[in-house]
């Protein structure tokens, strides 16, 4: 076949309408996701393909679809598409057989002339698969919208907490606001964001709710735990935390959300105080995070923990830069740990100065992390054993 | 309901007529003087003694290029190697199939020509009168080939014979002639034992089919088209040099003139040119239509221009169609034409 480039995106809307819709029929958001980077990729493809291939032998659908598979993967990587696996392969496949059936039989059958008018359709049809086409995401997002849990605005200036959520919401502040005492959240679906947290004995906590985020979030002067989550699950993006003056505060700590599901810590910057971000058994990811001048370590994933911690830098810490402790899983990759310094005087071995340690029957994979100006790069204790 | 006629029973015309059926135009009159549709191609076949098409799967006589021959043959023998075969742009059906096929829809369709040779076409307003039988007012020119080609210097050579027409082979066979039915006869002769030679002016062209597959949809024949009528008619010039598969090729030795062999085959072709068309020499002159180097100009669609209005419609199919459609003497050219010409009888 040999398509015109408005043959192929005809033909490609054509294709895509059916498995958007049963996209739309499932009920899942990742599979109305999945279609859309389906429809993404595939049109953007079409337009890559249109000069180099002037005539498309009925075998070159195989490698094409691998290739498209392997781009709508990547991206269903990148951009955090919550794809099962398997499922999102029976996905694509299906509609991979559907393309194929439509393109080699069933178009061909139904206008007489759609392989001499190089795979084009006419103005109607590709309308109405366009139409069909735009139909689910259009309904997907008006649920979505309508989903949203309410909008409130924190103006600028200092309002006095403890605040506490107790509905789902979205907390915005403007510019210059300023929560006095601390946030406490106790529901589900919510977000806080644009916010700055000022003493308090936690700066925000959330206590056995899922589905909250804490986006560009500030917290200064907390004297416990600057953010504190006890068994929920949350994503934390974007926050600065100073624990400077608070030596025995933990910056951010994550304590038993096993069952809650996962946790998710991503370019914090946090300063000071005892520990910088610390789980326990819990569940979680720790990404691309600044930990520096903490007292005890910077980053600890402890008490039977499992998750990655990954391109994090951590500078300046006493102790102990990265720990894996107390029967934990962890996956540390990536990271870059400068200057830890030795707090061993007392006659504790496990605190020379380590770049990383894994300790009490742990298990690590550690692989392409940059250990530079420690003391001692890597320790290992009490049974853990580490996969280079 | 407008009057619909062929002229013209071969592969063309029954594509045509088909298509013509699909589309809901059940009142076509055929004029042919033979009633088989593949008779012309069965004696050319057997003479060059052609076991498999050079078309691929859609080679088929059915208005839909869906489902196409290895389709049939994969339900026929349950075996996916047609199929298979046919993604790889490895099917080509044998000669046998084809026949069969054409055979099948010829039994299906009800096809029953006019048993009449159509000498003479007359313009009229709203119509064409064809030959006296009628008046239509959407008429397709469907007559094939007009005849064999013999180069000028072999013609009264006793030792000639064209490649369409029945032979044997002698001990020595000169074949004149580039292109599939040269490179058949190569490796016929040769089989039946006999000291083969080669004498052609250029040296072949290897392609799978006739023109290069682009040319076959849209996406070729926009730039086609868009062409002037000096450079449409060189680049035909070129898109109709003989041609073969590269499978089909046979290492013969080549000379540079016709040599003593006892036998002399002539695989140069048809003759080409509206000149050697009884039917459309005299419509050209009637009406003054345009003509580029032996070409009537073609719209698109393969319709005559001066000859085509809101209220009837000329349009030729076959070798006299590739102005519009350079593989217009393909099946896949059939298709094409019968498609535009269903398009006018459906919405005028």
């Amino acid at each position: 076949m040999s398509y015109t480039l408005r043959g192929r995106l005809e033909s490609r809307l054509a294709a895509l309408a059916l498995p958007v819709l049963a996209a739309a029929a499932l009920h899942q958001w990742w599979a109305l996701e999945l279609a859309g980077l389906m429809a993404a990729v595939g049109l953007a493809l079409d337009l890559v393909y249109h000069r180099p291939i002037d005539y498309q032998p009925g075998w070159a659908a195989i490698p094409l679809g691998l290739l498209e598979l392997g781009v709508v993967m990547a991206l269903v990587d990148a951009l955090g598409v919550r794809a099962p696996l398997r499922s999102a392969i029976v996905f694509y496949a299906g509609a991979w057989l559907w393309a194929q059936l439509l393109a080699h039989a069933l178009l061909p059958l139904w206008r007489e002339s759609w392989a001499e008018d190089g795979g084009e359709l006419g103005a109607r049809p590709t309308i109405l698969a366009a139409g069909l086409l735009v139909l689910p995401f259009v309904g997907g997002g008006a649920v979505y919208w309508h989903n949203l849990p309410p909008l409130v605005r924190l103006s600028a200036g200092v309002h006095q907490g403890p605040l506490v959520l107790d509905r789902r919401v979205r907390l915005v502040g403007a510019p210059g606001a300023v929560v006095r005492g601390g946030i406490v959240i106790r529901h589900r679906d919510v977000t806080v964001s644009h916010v700055r947290v000022v003493g308090g004995d936690y700066g925000i906590s959330v206590l056995g709710v899922r589905n909250v985020t804490l986006d560009h979030v500030t917290v200064e002067r907390a004297r416990l735990d600057g953010i504190h989550i006890r068994h929920a699950s949350v994503r934390v993006h974007a926050c600065t935390v100073d624990m400077r003056g608070v030596p025995q505060g933990q910056g951010i700590d994550v304590s038993y959300g096993m069952i809650q599901g996962e946790n998710v810590v991503d370019r914090c910057t946090v300063i000071g105080g005892r520990d910088g971000i610390v789980m326990h058994a819990s569940m979680g990811m720790l990404t691309h995070n600044n930990v520096s001048a903490t007292t005890m370590t910077g980053i600890s994933m402890v008490e039977m923990s499992m998750g990655s911690v990954a391109h994090n830098t951590v500078s300046g810490v006493r102790g102990i830069g990265i720990l894996c402790g107390d029967h934990s899983m962890c996956d540390i990759d990536r990271n870059t740990v400068a200057g830890t310094r030795r707090d061993d005087a007392g006659g504790n071995k496990m605190r020379a100065g380590f770049g990383l340690e894994v300790e009490f029957e742990s298990e690590a994979h550690v692989a392409r992390n940059d250990l530079r100006a420690n003391p001692r790069p890597l320790g290992v204790f009490l049974g853990a054993t580490v996969d280079p | 309901m407008p009057r619909v006629a062929i002229v013209g029973g071969g592969l063309c015309g029954f594509v045509a007529y088909l298509t013509l059926r699909r589309a809901g135009i059940e009142d076509v009159t055929v004029f042919s003087p033979d009633a088989d549709p593949a008779m012309t191609f069965r004696v050319r076949a057997t003479a060059i003694r052609q076991t498999h098409m050079r078309s691929e799967s859609d080679g088929h006589c059915l208005p839909t290029s869906f489902p196409g021959l290895a389709v049939r043959e994969s339900l026929a023998r349950r075996s996916v190697a047609p199929l298979v075969s046919s993604a790889l742009d490895r099917y080509h059906a044998t000669v046998g199939t084809f026949l069969a096929h054409v055979e099948e829809q010829r039994l299906r369709s009800g096809w029953s020509p006019v048993p009449l040779r159509i000498e003479r076409i007359c313009a009229l307003d709203g119509g064409f009168d064809l030959g006296g039988r009628g008046v239509f007012e959407h008429v397709l020119v469907a007559t094939g080939h007009p005849g064999l080609a013999v180069p000028e210097e072999l013609r009264d050579d006793p030792r000639v014979v064209h490649a369409y027409e029945p032979h044997d082979y002698a001990e020595s066979v000169c074949v004149v002639g580039a292109g599939l039915a040269a490179a058949t006869e190569w490796r016929n002769a040769s089989a039946a034992g006999a000291r083969v030679t080669s004498v052609r002016r250029r040296e072949p062209v290897q392609r799978p089919l006739n023109v290069p597959r682009p040319l076959l949809t849209k996406r070729g024949l926009v730039r086609f088209h868009r062409l002037a009528d000096e450079a449409r008619a060189a680049e035909l010039h070129d898109l109709l040099a003989p041609s073969y598969p590269r499978e089909a090729h046979v290492d013969v030795p080549v000379e540079a003139h016709v040599n003593g062999a006892d036998q002399v085959i002539a695989a140069t072709g048809f003759l080409r040119g509206y000149r050697h068309d009884p039917l459309l020499a005299p419509l050209v002159e009637e009406h003054e239509l345009a003509t580029v180097n032996g070409w009537i100009a073609l719209a698109p669609d393969a319709t005559v221009p001066a000859l085509t209005d809101r209220g009837r419609t000329l349009a030729l199919a076959g070798v006299a169609a590739q102005w519009a459609y350079p593989a217009a003497d393909t099946l896949m050219g059939a298709r094409y034409v019968a498609h535009g010409f269903a398009r006018r009888c459906r919405t005028r």
